[in-house]
C-alpha cells in the first residue's frame, strides 16, 4: 500500500474497507480475525495489508469468533492496542469473552458490521444482532456513510482508550449498505493520525505482566470479607466509565473536526429541525435516505427535520431530549425489534429518556430494513405521512412494519 | 525405601582404583555387578545398571526374569524364570547386565536394599547414591515456592502438590491462566483482592483458556520479551468446552504450555461427568441406580488427540513418578519457546471418586502399574516413546477396586474397562517409531 504520511488523499472504497483502512492507521498491535458474511472482506484486508507491511500487527488467524475475542482480551492484557469485527451469528458465538470484556475495563474497538439474527436462516443487513447485545456494556456507534465508518473506528480507539472511559466500543456499519456500498472518502494522513491517537495506554490498571505481577480477576463478591463492597465497587465505576463516554466522545468529535475538517454530531444529529413540526429518528444507514426524504419534503413546504442517532449506547437521553424539544411529533425508524413489547429498541429508549423529561409528544413507531430490505425515499414519504397525522392526535396503537408488503 | 533411586558417578573424580567392584564382590558374592572401565583419553567410566525407566533389558527378554519395580524403581532378575539366552545384555547400551561365567548367569545391580557397598568403598567421592527424592531436591530445592501456604484444596489432593513443582520450575518471568475449576477453586487466583500466587496469574474462562493465552504470549513475542505462558486447566476446559479453543492454538502452533489435570470429571462443582470420565463411573450426573449403571460409555483421551495436532510435544503424566514428570515439564518448557506443548497429568480425586486421602499417591501408582494410564511422550520426529513401559500389567481389579465411584462393577463391566484398556495400548504402541534396519 503506498502510504502517505503527511497528506490525505481521496480513494474509493466500500465501508468494509474504510474500517480496515482506519485499523492500519490506528496502529494496533493485534487483530484476531474470523470470516463472517457480511464482514468477510474486512478481514480480508487487514489480511492483505499485513501481508504487504502495511499494517505492523500480530495476525492471529483464530478458530472461532470465541477464541477471536479471547486471544485479544490476552492480549489486551499484556499491553496491546487490539481490534477485529464480526457480525450475526459470530457476534453470538463471541458472546461469553464479549459479556465480560466491559467488566475487565479492556478498551478494544470492534467493528460489528450488522446483520438480520436466525431464523428465519438470513445473511443480510440488518441491526438486530447488535441491538442484541446492547445491554452488555460495550460502548456502541453506529455509522451513517463510510467516511463515517472511517472515521470513526480510528475516533473509537481514543474513545476506548480514554481513562475516564476505559472500555470496550463496537463501531457498527450496516451489513451490505455500508459492508458492500462503494464511496468516495478521505483518508486521512498517517502521521496527523498518530499525532490524534499517540502511544496506547491499554493496561495501566490491570495486567499479565512479570514486570508487574497481580492476580487478574480472582473471585469478588459473595459472602467473602469486602466481597459485596467491592463487587459494587467495580460495577459502580463500570457504569461512570459509560456515563462519561458522551462527554469524551463529544470532546474527541471536536478535535478531530479541528484536526480533519470533517465535523461528525458525535451523539446525535439534528438535521432540518429548526422550524421544524415532526422529526424522523433515525439509526445507521437509512439516515441518507432518511435526509433525502426530508429534503423532499421540505421542497413541498412541509416542516419536517431529522434526529439521527450516533451514539447509542451510552444513550445520549440529554441531546436527544433537547432534539425532540424542538417538533410536536418524532417518528422512530428501527432496523430490528424489541421482544419486551410490540417496538423497535430505538422506540424503547426515545420512550424513556422522554419521560425522564417533562416533555410529552406523541411517538410512532416504525420497523423496516429487516433482512437486508430497503427502506427507500417511499418508505420515509410513509414515515413523514404518519407522524404528520400523529402530531395531529392520530397516533397508531403497534408499529408500522415499512417492508411488509414490499 | 525410597522410589526410583540410582547411583551417581562422577568421572573426573574416579582414578580407576577400582575398590568399589571389590566392595560389590564382597557384598554380592561372586563378580562385582559394577565395573570400572577405561573410556579413552585416560579418563574413567562405568558399566553399571541405570535402573532405566523404560529399561531395554526388560523389553528384551522373553521369560519374565526381569521387570520393573515401580514402587522401588529397581530392575529385578530373577534366576528361577531365567532361560539363560542373554538377550537382555544385548537389549542394554550401559553394560548394566552381562554374563558372568564365573556364576553361569546373568548379574545385575540390586542397589543392595537401598544400601550400595560401592557407594562408601569409593574413597574419591565419585559414587553417589541418589534417589529420586535426592535429585528432585538438588534441581528445585533453591527455587521459590509462588504457591500461597494453606489452600483450600481437598485433603489428599495431588493438584497442590503438581501446581508447586510447577511453579517452582517455571519461575516468576511467567503468566499462568486457571481456568475455573478445582485449582483456582483452592484459592490459586485468589479471592476479593487476594492472590493465590506470586506470578502474574489470572481467571480464563472454562472455555478459551488457550486463546486468552496466544493473546498474551503474541503480544510478548511482539515486543522481543521472552514470556513462558502455562495453562493449568482441569479436563473440562480440555476436554470439553475449553477444546476448541486448545485446539485451534495448537493447531496455530502458539507458543503455549497448556497442562491439563485431568481429575476425569467436574469435581469442583460436585462430582458431575466429563468427555474424560471413564466408562462405569459414578459421578452426579451419571448416577448409580436400577436402569443405569454410571457413565454408559468410555472416556475421551485428550492425549491422543492431541498427537493429531502438530504439537511440538505431547506427553502424559502422574504425580505418582514426579521424577518422569520433571523431565517432562523441562521438555515441555523447551518445547514450548518454538510451538505448542500440551502436558495430560492424571490426577485422582479422593473427594469425587471416593477413596481415602491417605491413598492417592498409591491410587496414582497403580493407575500406572495396571496400564489404565500409560505414561508416554510424543513427537512428530521420534514417535511415541512409553517412559514407564508395563509389559506384565497388575490386574485392573487391583485398581479398580480401590475407588469408590467402581464399586457397583461386576466382573463384566470391569472386562470391558480391560478391553478397552488392552486397545488403548495396542493402539499407543502403533505411534511408536519401528526400530529401522541399522538400528
Amino acid at each position: 500500500m503506498n502510504q502517505h504520511v503527511n497528506s490525505s488523499r481521496m480513494i474509493v472504497c466500500d465501508g468494509n474497507e474504510a474500517a480496515a483502512r482506519a485499523v492500519v492507521l490506528a496502529r494496533p498491535d493485534v487483530v484476531s480475525v474470523f470470516p463472517i458474511t457480511p464482514q468477510s472482506s474486512l478481514v480480508e484486508s487487514l489480511a492483505q495489508f499485513v501481508a504487504d507491511g502495511a499494517l505492523g500487527a500480530e495476525l492471529i488467524n483464530a478458530e472461532g469468533e470465541h477464541s477471536v475475542l479471547s486471544a485479544l482480551q490476552g492480549a489486551c492484557l499484556a499491553g496491546a492496542r487490539t481490534y477485529t469485527a464480526t457480525s450475526g451469528p459470530g457476534l453470538a458465538f463471541m458472546f461469553e469473552p464479549y459479556v465480560r470484556t466491559p467488566g475487565l475495563r479492556l478498551p478494544m474497538v470492534v467493528s460489528l458490521v450488522t446483520r438480520d439474527m436466525l431464523s428465519p436462516q438470513c445473511v443480510w443487513g440488518g441491526q438486530q444482532d447488535a441491538m442484541t447485545v446492547r445491554e452488555c456494556g460495550w460502548i456502541q456507534i453506529y455509522c451513517e456513510d463510510v467516511q463515517e465508518v472511517l472515521d470513526t473506528v480510528v475516533m473509537a480507539f481514543k474513545l476506548a482508550e480514554h481513562k475516564d472511559v476505559l472500555l470496550p466500543v463496537n463501531v457498527c456499519h450496516d451489513g451490505n449498505y455500508l459492508s458492500y456500498g462503494v464511496s468516495r472518502v478521505e483518508l486521512p494522513a498517517a502521521e496527523l493520525v498518530d499525532q490524534f491517537l499517540g502511544q496506547p495506554e491499554v493496561n495501566w490498571h490491570i495486567a499479565l505482566d512479570p514486570e508487574r505481577p497481580m492476580s487478574v480477576d480472582p473471585l469478588t463478591g459473595g459472602t467473602g470479607p469486602g466481597g459485596a463492597a467491592s463487587f459494587v465497587g467495580y460495577r459502580k465505576s463500570q457504569v461512570r466509565g459509560m456515563a462519561a463516554a458522551l462527554e469524551v466522545f463529544s470532546d474527541i468529535h471536536a478535535e478531530w473536526g479541528e484536526r480533519f475538517g470533517r465535523h461528525w454530531a458525535p451523539l446525535v444529529e439534528e438535521y432540518r429541525l429548526e422550524d421544524a413540526d415532526i422529526a424522523i429518528i433515525t439509526i445507521g444507514s437509512m439516515t441518507g435516505a432518511g435526509k433525502d426524504a426530508v429534503d423532499a419534503a421540505r421542497d413541498c413546504g412541509q416542516k419536517v427535520g431529522l434526529i439521527k442517532v450516533k451514539t447509542y449506547r451510552p444513550f445520549p437521553r440529554e441531546a436527544m431530549i433537547a432534539a425532540l424539544g424542538k417538533v410536536k411529533a418524532a417518528g422512530i425508524v428501527d432496523r430490528s425489534v424489541s421482544f419486551a413489547w410490540d417496538c423497535g429498541p430505538l422506540h424503547q429508549d426515545v420512550m424513556t429518556a422522554l419521560f425522564a423529561s417533562p416533555l410529552r409528544l406523541p411517538l410512532v413507531g416504525f420497523i423496516g430494513g429487516l433482512a437486508g430490505a430497503d427502506i427507500t425515499a417511499t418508505h420515509f414519504e410513509r414515515v413523514i405521512a404518519e407522524t404528520t397525522r400523529a402530531a395531529g392526535g392520530n397516533v397508531p396503537s403497534s408499529p408500522v412494519w415499512l417492508n411488509e408488503h414490499d | 525405601m525410597p522410589s526410583q533411586d540410582t547411583i551417581r558417578f562422577i568421572p573426573e573424580r574416579c582414578d580407576g582404583c577400582g575398590d568399589c567392584m571389590t566392595a560389590c564382590a564382597k557384598a554380592k558374592g561372586g563378580a562385582s555387578r559394577i565395573s570400572i572401565v577405561g573410556s579413552g583419553g585416560g579418563g574413567w567410566d562405568i558399566a553399571l545398571c541405570r535402573q532405566c525407566g523404560d529399561p531395554k533389558c526388560v523389553a528384551n527378554c522373553p521369560a519374565g526374569a526381569l521387570d520393573k519395580h515401580y514402587g522401588s524403581g529397581i530392575v529385578g532378575w530373577s534366576q528361577d524364570l531365567c532361560v539363560d539366552c542373554h538377550l537382555c545384555t544385548i537389549g542394554c547400551a550401559y553394560g548394566g547386565i552381562v554374563f558372568e561365567s564365573a556364576a553361569g548367569h546373568v548379574q545385575k545391580c540390586d542397589l543392595c536394599d537401598g544400601t550400595p557397598a560401592c557407594v562408601p568403598a569409593c574413597g574419591k567421592g565419585a559414587l553417589e547414591h541418589l534417589s529420586a527424592a535426592a535429585r528432585l531436591h538438588e534441581t528445585h530445592a533453591d527455587k521459590e515456592d509462588l504457591f500461597v501456604p494453606g489452600l483450600s484444596a481437598c485433603q489428599g489432593c495431588n493438584s497442590e502438590l503438581l501446581i508447586r513443582h510447577t511453579m517452582r520450575r517455571i519461575g516468576r518471568n511467567s503468566v499462568v491462566a486457571a481456568p475455573p475449576g478445582c485449582i483456582p477453586g483452592m484459592g490459586t487466583v485468589g479471592y476479593n483482592g487476594q492472590t493465590g500466587a506470586k506470578m502474574p496469574i489470572f481467571h480464563p474462562l472454562l472455555t478459551n483458556t488457550a486463546a486468552m493465552l496466544a493473546g498474551v504470549k503474541r503480544q510478548y513475542e511482539r515486543r522481543g520479551k521472552d514470556i513462558t505462558v502455562v495453562a493449568l486447566a482441569g479436563d473440562g476446559g480440555a476436554v470439553d468446552v475449553g477444546f476448541q479453543s486448545l485446539s485451534g492454538a495448537a493447531e496455530r502452533g502458539e507458543r503455549i504450555l497448556f497442562i491439563c489435570v485431568d481429575n476425569e470429571g467436574y469435581m469442583n462443582t460436585g462430582m458431575q461427568a466429563s468427555g474424560s470420565t471413564p466408562f462405569g463411573s459414578w459421578t452426579s450426573t451419571t448416577p448409580v441406580g436400577t436402569v443405569e449403571r454410571g457413565k454408559s460409555t468410555d472416556g475421551k483421551y485428550l492425549p491422543q488427540l492431541m498427537m493429531g495436532h502438530g504439537c511440538a510435544y505431547v506427553a502424559t503424566a502422574s504425580t505418582a513418578f514426579l521424577d518422569d514428570y520433571h523431565t517432562k515439564l523441562e521438555k515441555a518448557l523447551a518445547a514450548s519457546r518454538t510451538g505448542f506443548a500440551y502436558l495430560h497429568v492424571h490426577a485422582p480425586c479422593p473427594t469425587g471418586w471416593r477413596f481415602p486421602a491417605a491413598m492417592t499417591t498409591e491410587v496414582c501408582r497403580r493407575q500406572v502399574e495396571s496400564n489404565f494410564v500409560t505414561l508416554w511422550e510424543f513427537t512428530a520426529e521420534d514417535g511415541l516413546r512409553f517412559t514407564h513401559a508395563v509389559d506384565r500389567p497388575r490386574p485392573l481389579s487391583d485398581y479398580v477396586g480401590m475407588i469408590g465411584k467402581y464399586k457397583h462393577l461386576g466382573n463384566a463391566e470391569i472386562e470391558r474397562i480391560q478391553a478397552s484398556v488392552n486397545r488403548r495400548v495396542a493402539f499407543l504402541k502403533g505411534f511408536c517409531r519401528q526400530p529401522s534396519a541399522a538400528e
